[in-house]
């Protein structure tokens, strides 16, 4: 008996969900933030997609989140000029870090000692967390808003993408190693550090490319336009999101797409894999985030696996969704 | 053309959401360990902990830990596993202030369900139930 794809839908926040981020594993699971244009991002279990909490403070959308490693700390990017950190244990405001324009894209580095910033005034920011008062070193170049900065190669490096190009930066000395110019609006950037993989989305392309040289390594092309897309920590997926509102399934090395499931009620924003592979996330303009089986029928989180026997028994303790969300 | 029969992945529950009425962060949370401590008096914060106070607050956490998830049994179903391979279910009642004896109710026994019991601890091997 086959099993159909039963995505688990979080609901809470009320406009679209524009970014979200996983947290490394920590002993206590791996926990996921989400960012809105309602202004309040939301913590919560990664496994279960469990609502842990609300960081309320910003007063604009928010266009970015990310939390540092052991989820500990949280960073958000937002409309209202600010990028704010955050204790995600206690969900209490740390530091806000006033800036010239819409902020859109935040990142800590691996020992959360310092928080990439990056937005609509075109500056990459770096601050030291430990000495917030102070002023933070400045990187510019790019000519267009910045969508997404990232630290790569141990911290060593940034990666920033702007409208047409992606610039990988060298932090020591502050200065452009090297850029690669897109002729379509680049959508996503999604660093690997394990291979030192980037994935860039433009159009309908889903690219790959080595995130030392930024040399391509592959890329495939969408049935839409694609907004987001994720490899799987061991790459043998990839899944990407796009304006058709479907989430697609790649096969990474052969570029086969394996699924499509139909279920978001808009485009699709955002999409990560969990840090264990287990498990996606997608955001989307319908407000929700949904979390999707990497193995469908596994029994993992709130998935349970259930024999063909047991369907048919009343002692199942399950529940099944009531109305598929597979629709036409 | 027929597509295939398939079945819908069954799942435990759906995702919790919002309380409506809380930022959330719950104090009493899977992270409250992580959460740093509020001081009643005005301490010296340059002192540092020594191994002794580190432990006993360790020893404190876990013990409020363990007092909230006797809280979170009261009136469920418990599963018990009692010496020589014997399990029994019941209604959790309440625990006596050394935690020598777990009141119950609806004991389901291998000969019959017994409406009140005490349940020594001491014979207790493990326990678990659902919150």
């Amino acid at each position: 008996m086959a099993m159909r794809q039963t995505p688990l839908t979080c609901s809470g926040h009320t406009r679209p969900v524009v970014d979200l981020a996983f947290s490394g594993i920590t002993p206590y699971g791996y926990f996921l933030i989400s960012a809105c244009k309602d202004g309040k991002p939301m913590l919560r279990q990664g496994d279960t997609g469990d609502w842990i909490g609300t960081f309320l403070g910003h007063k604009g959308a928010v266009w970015g989140a990310t939390l540092n490693k052991d989820a500990t700390k949280a960073a958000t990017a937002a409309a209202d000029f600010t990028a704010k950190v955050w204790d995600a244990v206690s969900g209490d405001e740390l530091m806000t870090l006033a800036h010239k324009h819409i902020v859109k894209t935040v990142d800590f580095t691996q020992d959360s000692n310092y928080l990439l910033t990056g937005g609509q005034d075109k500056l990459l920011r770096i601050y030291d967390l430990n000495k917030p008062e102070a002023e933070p070193k400045e990187i510019s170049g790019h000519t267009s808003g910045i969508k997404k900065a990232l630290w790569c190669s141990e911290d060593k490096q940034i990666l920033s993408a702007d409208d047409k190009t992606v610039r990988l930066w060298d932090h020591a000395t502050m200065t452009e190693v090297k850029s690669l110019n897109f002729n379509m609006s680049v959508s996503s950037m999604e660093y690997i550090p394990e291979g030192e993989i980037l994935v860039i989305t433009y159009g309908r392309s889903i690219a790959f490319h080595s995130a030392v040289s930024l040399d391509p390594i592959k890329s495939f092309e969408a049935p839409a336009t694609i907004n987001s897309a994720s490899l799987h920590p061991e790459k043998e997926f990839l899944v990407a999101g796009g304006e058709d509102f479907k989430l697609y399934k790649y096969d990474y090395n052969s570029g086969e797409e394996l699924e499509s499931y139909k279920g978001h009620f808009g485009p699709i924003h955002c999409v990560r894999f969990s840090p264990d592979g287990e498990l996606y996330a997608s955001g989307s303009e319908d407000g929700t985030l949904r979390l999707w089986q990497t193995v469908v029928g596994k029994t993992y989180g709130l998935w349970k696996c259930v024999l063909p026997e047991e369907i048919a028994s009343e002692n199942s303790d399950c529940i099944y969704p009531s109305a598929p969300d597979v629709k036409a | 053309m027929q597509t295939p029969v398939t079945i819908p992945v069954p799942v435990l529950r759906l995702p919790r959401g919002p309380d409506g009425f809380s930022r959330g962060f719950a104090p009493d949370g899977r992270r409250a360990p992580l959460r740093p401590e509020v001081p009643e008096i005005q301490e010296c914060p340059i002192a540092q902990e020594s191994l002794e106070f580190q432990e006993q607050r360790a020893r404190a956490a876990l013990r409020e830990r363990y007092l909230r998830s006797l809280l979170a049994m009261v009136g469920r179903q418990v599963s018990f596993t009692l010496h020589e391979g014997v399990r029994v279910a019941a209604h959790f009642g309440a625990t006596d202030l050394d935690v020598a004896n777990f009141y119950v109710s609806q004991l389901q026994t291998p000969i019959g369900v017994q409406a009140e019991a005490l349940l020594r601890c001491s014979d207790i091997i493990s326990y678990t139930f659902k919150p």
